[in-house]
């Protein structure tokens, strides 16, 4: 599974960084690190949606608040 | 005139005598692109505070300005001489003062009156240099004249530097030689002149216990090579002017620079090469950068140039961020490095299409802010001493 988050002005603006670390913390936590390929991209076009973050081709609005619902959701669920 | 590939990378810095707010010493930098020559004069007022400002500035003016317009030194001593007001107090007018007088980019002359003797750093090693006395208008005047290399540094200041920690950290204050010592270690690290004067000034500082005893003022002149360095920021305002637009900037010699995130997709097709962001977040503020083969360095845009903003102010002011932008990895203090050290001719590409997406939200990024962002640092690093053009797209 790749999980992509925007890394771009505005998401950035939004919180793209607490999104990312709370990601890497979470990813860590239940060990996925060999299952879960995480990174990072510039503008994905949607700035009014972000954080803008996809899995595998799929495209979600996170915000560093919904972060744990949307990895328990996402990409716990599906694993 | 046909000129070498060498420049003077030129900065300096004061330090005010403990509780004053205005500082005895001047420098002044007056650049003559017609007879391409640079005339730096450091003087230092008799005393400190108001008078000793008023002498240092009418100083430093009267000989550069005299100077620059191709007078001789005699009458631009005996014009500083005749002006001066005299202290009512002390019943003499007096400034001492260094002027440092670069022709061509290939030849230096020092005069000195009064001031400490300039040091003079070739390849890092000291140089003595060869002054002879002159007596001008009554006064003993020392001048040298030296054939200029590739990395000479010229470091020039006023006696409030080497009488740093009197019977503080030291009998006699610090002596030429560990001036000297002191600075020999920084030389090649690529610091500007700026931060160069900078680092003497702090130590200064600090052997005066953070309590100058009197005013001092540290002036560096760095010979080096011209460096061009290209930034392009912001996609085209017509999409078709993609191609065009990245041709050109990829022509240009010198280093690129990519900032943002939609421009750095459009040099990435350009270049047919992948783009591949980092997570990395060195400093918690500023976006990752990324990496694209062909580009010396990728950024996210408005945020990272904001913050590069921030640091080319305080350069120009007490340069006290020096410490965070010259060694740190984030993608504004790697732009901070490269325009402000390493470039010395800085061409930027700014493309003005307006981004619907930060338009219509509430963030502060909006195509004004942009477009004031350039304008803002281009007119910063013009401070800086360096030529800067701008081709809007």
């Amino acid at each position: 599974m790749k999980i992509t988050v925007c890394i771009g002005s505005s998401c950035h603006i939004k919180g793209s960084r607490q999104v990312v670390e709370q990601l890497q913390f979470l990813i860590a936590e239940n060990k996925l690190k060999d299952k879960v390929e995480l990174s990072g991209t510039f503008c994905m076009g949607k700035c009014q949606q972000g954080v803008c973050v996809t899995v595998d081709d799929e495209f979600f609005s996170v915000s560093p608040e919904t972060v744990k619902t949307f990895f328990e959701s996402e990409v716990l669920n599906k694993l | 005139m046909k000129t070498n590939e060498l420049c003077a990378d030129i900065g300096y810095l004061s330090l005010n005598h403990f509780g004053e707010q205005l500082c005895g010493d001047h420098v002044e930098v007056l650049e003559t692109p017609e007879t391409n020559s640079t005339v730096v004069v450091l003087a230092d007022g008799l005393g400190s505070g108001v008078k000793a400002n008023i002498l240092s500035i009418l100083t430093s003016k009267i000989i550069s300005t005299m100077l620059s317009a191709g007078l001789s030194l005699e009458e631009s001593v005996k014009t500083v001489v005749e002006t001066l007001p005299v202290c009512s107090v002390r019943g003499v007018a007096y400034s001492t003062f260094t002027v440092i007088r670069i022709t061509n980019n290939s030849r230096a002359e020092i005069i000195q009156y009064d001031n400490p003797k300039t040091i003079m750093l070739r390849n890092g090693k000291n140089m003595e240099l060869a002054f002879e006395e002159v007596n001008i208008a009554g006064k003993k005047i020392n001048k040298a004249e030296t054939q200029l290399m590739e990395n000479d540094v010229f470091i020039t200041f006023s006696d409030g530097v080497e009488h740093a920690g009197v019977g503080l950290s030291y009998n006699f204050g610090w002596k030429r030689e560990d001036i000297v010592d002191y600075m020999s270690t920084f030389w090649d690290v690529g610091f500007n002149a700026k931060t160069l004067s900078t680092i003497l000034l702090e130590h200064t500082d600090s052997l005066y216990e953070g309590k100058p005893g009197d005013d001092a003022t540290v002036c560096t002149v760095r010979i080096r090579k011209r460096e061009p360095v290209n930034l392009v920021i912001g996609p085209p305002a017509n999409r078709d002017d993609c191609t065009k637009m990245m041709s050109l900037f990829f022509a240009k010699e010198g280093k690129h620079i990519v900032c943002g995130g939609t421009t750095s997709g459009i040099a990435a097709d350009y270049l047919k090469k992948e783009l591949r962001p980092s997570l990395n977040f060195s400093d918690p503020d500023i976006p990752p950068t990324a990496q694209i083969d062909g580009c010396d360095l990728v950024t996210e845009g408005v945020v990272t140039i904001n913050r590069v903003l921030d640091y080319a102010k305080n350069l120009l002011d007490d340069n006290n961020a020096y410490q965070k932008w010259s060694c740190k990895k984030d993608g504004a203090s790697l732009i901070a490095r490269m325009l402000f050290e390493d470039a010395t001719d800085i061409n930027f590409f700014v493309g003005k299409a307006v981004n619907p997406a930060h338009q219509n939200t509430d963030l502060p990024i909006t195509f004004t802010i942009k477009m004031q962002l350039v304008k803002e640092l281009s007119e910063c690093l013009e401070k800086m001493g360096k030529r800067i053009k701008v081709c809007y797209f």
